[in-house]
């Protein structure tokens, strides 16, 4: 079976666009923060469900743990390609954050069915942009995600704090902030270049699983990319994929420091863009074929 | 009686051939369906590989008996999700909705129709590859062809399907009281991850209550590890034995819990 797709959070429900009208900086700034404000209330409303939800994912996180110790201690070594025990588990939890920001469910599925049911039009007679008012939309989810599991976050790395060796010094710290904001950016672009597929494809569902699955695997959720073998490890860092949870998570760990730090930001940033310069692009071409169906 | 069971056997029967017939109808979907899965068991031998390049051994279990538990969970999961997993996923929207009525209608037991109304063909090749990573391990280990071993795998084994329906049969329950459910399939995901590794894992100060907890008390360990435990490694017929008693136990738990839910059901359309 295959992770499912919500897993990281619950599928944010089909977007509703509202009819602001105005135009400026100011008006714009503030046409976006309502969208922001409405969303949070949105998801704040099932706080219940949430809290469910986010105890529930910690029991794969246990028998991971286990199973990691399982093999360190099977195989007799401290450490696995550079990678201790500690390092491993603390890895695996600091994944758990990175798709936190970079994990969008529902968006390229969203967007599909936005183009399919004709939905799509309401942004182009309504001063909004599609583009841009996913973003803010998807920003206040994050917020309220990471708001309300907070607590048990904070409980999970308080029970599990013995798995980090040192604490990072305030330039990783920094490093990281800005490695886990380019996260939900490249994240964000990348799904919606994966939606606006459906400008050509009507159904996108299928193609999005297969991404999906594969993603799983190749951003590192499921092992530290270094303990693969040679020529995939490199292999996979350089796609942007890793940015999505590997990165993160071993900046945090002091695994990258310095220059090396510095040049994967600006690779993180590069794919960031080069995902929205696609998005834009793909969103422009396809509104000339887009035929509006739907009446 | 028997007439019975034979009326619900040819209903089944009916009921694959209309959702092969409709699957069919939509073959790109199909083909998706099947290679997402291969790329999935692609996913779980490439970590199989890399975790085996560096050890021997897995919490006593050595490289082709881990092989096997891989192949037996993987073909475990296909069998629950090719003929329950979407049909329980449907119910907490077949409450939201009220529809739940029109299934409640028909003169047939609400359970089995509830539960086995559809066949879900896209994950059926599942029970060829996992069967086939079976094969490939008992070929590596050079396995000895030993029947009583293989017929208390296929009855252990039988057990492991039902036990994680019944297990699944509970989540689902819920569903009548937990209107905004979170997806059943992203609940039977996190709750199926303990079965997913040998019970050898759960080790230590903390861990071994836990391991104990879910072999006796909510026994969805036993789901895997008994069976391909029995076939490659010790046949302990203590944990045969148990695993046979909480099946049936667990089987008329679970459906006299479902039957209670529906009562508590206040049909949302009417």
């Amino acid at each position: 079976m295959t992770p499912p797709d919500t897993l990281v959070e619950p599928e944010a429900p089909a977007a509703q666009a509202p009819g602001v009208v105005g135009r400026g900086p100011i008006v714009t700034t503030r046409k976006y923060v309502k969208i922001f404000r409405a969303s949070l209330g949105e998801r704040m409303a099932y706080r219940g469900d949430f809290l469910l939800g986010t105890v529930l994912r910690f029991l794969p996180m246990v028998t991971t743990i286990l199973l990691w110790q399982a093999i360190f201690k099977s195989s007799g070594r401290s450490n696995l390609n550079r990678f201790t025990y500690n390092e491993t588990i603390a890895y695996l939890l600091l994944t758990h954050i990175s798709r936190m920001f970079s994990s969008m469910p529902g968006l390229a599925g969203g967007i599909a069915r936005e183009i399919r049911e004709g939905t799509l039009k309401r942004y182009l007679i309504q001063p909004v942009d599609l583009i841009g008012y996913l973003i803010s939309y998807r920003a206040a989810h994050k917020v309220a995600y990471i708001v309300t599991s907070f607590l048990p976050y904070a409980l999970l790395f308080f029970v599990c704090r013995n798995f980090f060796d040192t604490f990072p010094d305030p330039a990783t710290l920094a490093g990281y902030a800005a490695s886990l904001i380019l996260a939900f950016l490249v994240g964000f672009f990348f799904e919606a270049s994966v939606g606006m597929v459906g400008f050509w494809f009507l159904e996108v569902t299928s193609l999005l699983y297969i991404v999906m699955t594969l993603t799983f695997f190749i951003s590192g959720q499921m092992l530290p990319l270094d303990l693969l073998p040679a020529p995939w490890s490199s292999f996979l860092k350089l796609l942007p994929f890793q940015y999505m949870a590997y990165f993160p998570a071993v900046v945090f760990l002091g695994k990258v420091k310095g220059t090396e730090l510095v040049i994967g930001l600006l690779a993180e940033l590069f794919w960031a863009v080069f995902f929205m310069i696609v998005a834009r692009t793909l969103y422009r071409v396809g509104l000339r074929r887009y035929s509006a169906y739907g009446g | 009686m028997g007439q019975g069971i034979l009326r619900y056997l040819r209903m089944y029967a009916q009921l694959g051939q209309y959702t092969l017939a409709r699957e069919m109808s939509f073959r790109g979907n199909f083909l998706v369906k099947v290679s997402v899965e291969v790329i999935w068991l692609g996913i779980l031998l490439a970590f199989y590989a890399t975790v085996f390049g560096m050890t021997n051994t897995i919490a006593e279990w050595n490289r082709p008996q881990y092989l096997f538990f891989v192949g037996a969970f993987f073909t475990l999961n296909g069998i629950i999700e090719t003929f329950f997993l979407e049909n329980c996923n449907d119910f907490a929207e077949l409450v939201r909705t009220g529809d739940l009525d029109f299934l409640l209608l028909k003169p047939i037991d609400e359970q089995f129709l509830i539960t086995c109304r559809r066949i879900d063909w896209g994950t059926a090749p599942n029970l060829l590859m996992g069967g086939g990573v079976m094969v490939v391990s008992l070929y590596q280990m050079g396995w000895p062809f030993d029947l009583v071993r293989l017929l208390t795998f296929l009855v252990t084994f039988g057990c492991g399907i039902a036990i994680a329906y019944c297990f699944m049969l509970l989540l689902t329950a819920l569903s009548v009281w937990m209107i905004r459910n979170q997806s059943l399939m992203e609940m039977w995901w996190l709750f199926s991850s303990l079965a997913r590794y040998p019970k050898e894992i759960f080790k230590g100060t903390w861990a071994q209550p836990i391991g104990i907890f879910f072999t006796f008390v909510m026994p969805i360990l036993l789901v895997v590890n008994v069976p391909a435990n029995a076939m490659v490694r010790a046949l302990e017929p203590s944990m045969v034995v148990f695993t046979l008693v909480s099946t049936v136990l667990l089987f008329w738990l679970s459906r006299r819990f479902f039957l209670h839910a529906l009562r508590s059901y206040r049909s949302a359309s009417s």
